[in-house]
């Protein structure tokens, strides 16, 4: 039984997990939806009642009934390296993959239909609510009056974009910022805003979940400090224990968006409470092992090998 | 007009040059110039665009 990772070649993240899964000799195909059509070479066929489908790349061979799992880390576009690539022709394939992959029963880590619903910043949002997470008031408005009322209100405010930085231009980053007084909202009108009050925080907290392996992380802030991604403060990850009461609500959210990993972002105040700012349904966890220690990688690859504990343990070491 | 948001983009500093390393198709995994799988190479992991937790937001969909 094969694990199938669906992510780019470049990716050094996934490597820390093929590395882990080739020491425990758990058969493996890496693939890149954006090498189909050309480089990797797939069939499905659906005769007499019965379905199987073949991948295969670089001479590794795939096929569905010997699926164990899939990871879907970082795929390119299906059909981005064909010769004749168009939106056309990565709708087609993606139907062809996609559709074979679903045809078969197996594990996701994400599913792409829970993976789509999770990246929706507002619905996180209201899916804390209901998991029991204390989340900041906000609001994504694009009305200017309603963004002025609510900066009037929270008075300490930061503005944060839902899908991240636009995607054509690498050079530009948006990280979250505080609007300071006396802003002019009125061009709120050309594009939702995403509002929200400020967290006046002692640390970020990263929470990296791998099914039921719960991995807390702590950067300390420096006075003031925003986006914990940005400046150098001297500060590095560490590992933290996590409290109970976020690793029941941790088990309400995964249970309602149905994923299977998930990095969570919360603000903790000057009283020690963790304050919800989101979940990225696939978040990076290569800089948290490497600055913790913790087995992050390992944990993802056990899962995918299908040899994980059932219980849900806080993994706190030290 | 502008959206709002956008008033508060800044510029990117992109990440600093980092050792080349190689896709190896038949160990499923990138190599170093040298032979040694790249996993091997903590700086190059740092620094690769797809571990930090910037660079993640910055190239892909997820942070
Ligand atoms: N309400 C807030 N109060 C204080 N800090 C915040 C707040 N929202 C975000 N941040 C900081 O900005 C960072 C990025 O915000 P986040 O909500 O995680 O969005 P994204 O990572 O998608 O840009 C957080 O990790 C945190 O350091
Ligand atoms: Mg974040």
């Amino acid at each position: 039984m094969t694990v199938l990772i669906l992510t780019s070649e470049q990716d050094v993240t996934a490597d820390m997990v093929v590395a882990e899964l080739h020491l425990r000799s758990v058969p493996v195909m890496r693939l890149d939806p954006a090498d189909v059509p050309g480089k990797a070479v797939l069939s499905a066929d659906y005769a007499h009642g019965d379905f199987d489908g073949h991948l295969s790349v670089n001479g590794h061979v795939l096929s569905m009934g010997g699926l164990r799992s899939v990871w879907v880390r970082r795929p390119g576009e299906p059909a981005a390296h064909a010769s004749d690539s168009s939106s056309w022709l990565t709708a087609e394939t993606r139907q062809a993959l996609y559709g074979m992959l679903y045809s078969a029963p197996t594990r996701w880590m994400n599913h792409p239909r829970n993976a789509d619903q999770a990246r929706y910043k507002p619905w996180q949002l209201r899916i804390a609510h209901l998991s029991g997470f204390a989340v900041p008031p906000t609001v994504i408005t694009t009305a200017p009056r309603v963004a002025q009322q609510f900066a009037e209100e929270y008075r300490d405010v930061v503005v944060k974009s839902a899908s991240g930085p636009p995607p054509g231009d690498p050079a530009s980053a948006l990280p979250t910022t505080l609007i300071g007084p006396g802003a002019d909202f009125s061009t709120v009108a050309a594009g939702p805003a995403l509002l929200q009050r400020y967290v006046p925080k002692s640390a970020d907290i990263r929470l990296t979940c791998v099914g039921p392996r719960l991995f807390g992380a702590r950067k300390r802030s420096a006075p003031g400090q925003v986006d914990g991604r940005y400046g150098d403060t001297g500060y590095a990850w560490g590992t933290t224990a996590v409290p109970d009461r976020i690793a029941k609500s941790v088990q309400e959210y995964l249970a309602l968006s149905g994923l299977a990993y998930a990095a969570f972002d919360f603000a903790e105040d000057e009283d020690g409470l963790w304050w919800f700012l989101e979940c990225n349904q696939a978040g990076q966890f290569g800089f948290v092992e490497l600055e913790t220690g913790q087995p992050i990688a390992e944990a993802v690859a056990l899962w995918l090998a299908g040899r994980t504990g059932e219980r849900r343990v806080p993994e706190s070491r030290g | 007009m502008r959206p709002f948001t956008l008033n508060y983009a800044r510029p990117r500093v992109l990440p600093a040059v980092v050792t080349p390393y190689r896709y190896d198709s038949s160990m499923q995994l990138n190599v170093l110039p040298d032979g040694r799988p790249a996993v091997s190479d903590r700086e190059l992991l740092l620094a690769a665009g797809t571990t930090t937790s910037t660079a993640g937001s910055q190239t892909h969909f997820d942070d």
